[in-house]
């Protein structure tokens, strides 16, 4: 609770209002649909979308649960097209030993896994190594080809 | 597992413990637990809060053992050549035996007296005088040079005193 001089400073607006404390959730930085993320590699339209400031957003998240963890792959809409990503970064507090980022950042990516881009700049948790392994399917979908394009392991 | 230093206290953290955070830049921060974490995140520098290895190493605190030992470097002399007299001609009049000295001083002595005699000798016939009074003189300025300076620099100005 705090007190109305406090919400005065914020919005003068709320001084006609009375004094009323305004109660938050605490925020639990989920990475869930309409969540905008951060592209980090250096594809072509990922660039061109950060560029513009309408990074991609997440309409689907693959997993049982409505949202997503790092490692998990998403359906992300960028610059008018649905492309598949892989969350490589979260900005809520993940499992141990699983850093936390200060943005959530993705890599986008095709049907079979292989990144659309050609590098990764931003440092990637080793944590992913074992996760993409298990998700990857031989005759399948590999999504371990994206570590090889990454410069830096956290 | 390795060993890690916690970035903010400079803490070893052992395998299980800690957490870590990546910045946008890149940077990454490795936190020994939520306290470092915490102090990181309320932008409080590690260089003035008391109980970090930053603020210990920048106040030099406990470190007296190690700068005590330390030694001020010492100059070292180094005889140079002047222009006048080359390396080897200083060090051989610095090393002369003091007998020897005192032989050339009295070697030199001698001989200017000879030429005061002579040039004495050689002022009755006024002609023959100043060549040479010029000739003794410059036998003399060439002979006061080797010699240790105060004690010729006397007879080198009154020459014919003697």
């Amino acid at each position: 609770m705090f007190s109305l001089k406090k919400c005065c400073r914020i919005t003068p607006q709320l001084q006609v209002v009375g004094s009323r404390s305004v109660h938050c959730s605490y925020t639990t930085r989920q990475v869930c649909k309409m969540t905008r993320v951060r592209v980090v590699d250096n594809s072509e339209i990922g660039k061109a979308a950060m560029l513009d400031g309408k990074p991609p957003k997440i309409i689907h998240i693959y997993s049982k649960i409505k949202y997503g963890v790092t490692g998990d792959k998403v359906l992300v809409t960028v610059k008018g097209e649905m492309k598949k990503a892989i969350i490589v970064g979260c900005h809520q507090e993940q499992k141990a030993f699983i850093p936390k980022f200060d943005s959530n950042n993705a890599v986008l990516v095709d049907e079979n896994g292989s990144p659309l881009g050609t590098r990764i700049l931003a440092p990637i948790p080793t944590f992913l190594r074992k996760k993409l392994k298990e998700m990857s399917r031989s005759k399948g979908a590999d999504y371990t080809k994206l570590l090889s394009i990454a410069t830096r392991y956290v | 597992m390795k060993l890690q230093l916690c970035s903010y206290s400079g803490y070893k953290i052992h395998p299980g413990h800690g957490s870590t955070l990546v910045r946008n830049d890149g940077k990454t921060f490795v936190f020994l637990n939520s306290k470092c974490r915490r102090s990181h995140l309320m932008k409080r520098s590690p260089r003035e809060v008391t109980w970090t290895v930053l603020y210990r190493r920048k106040h030099r605190k406990g470190q007296e053992e190690e700068s005590s030992k330390k030694r001020t470097r010492r100059h070292q002399k180094f005889q140079r050549a002047i222009v006048g007299a080359s390396l080897t001609d200083i060090l051989a009049k610095r090393n002369m035996k003091p007998e020897v000295r005192k032989a050339q001083r009295e070697q030199a002595i001698r001989a200017l007296k000879e030429k005061n005699r002579a040039a004495k000798a050689a002022k009755k016939p006024a002609t023959t005088a100043a060549p040479k009074l010029e000739k003794g003189k410059s036998a003399m300025q060439k002979v006061a040079k080797p010699m240790p300076k105060p004690k010729m620099a006397k007879t080198g100005g009154h020459g014919g005193r003697r």
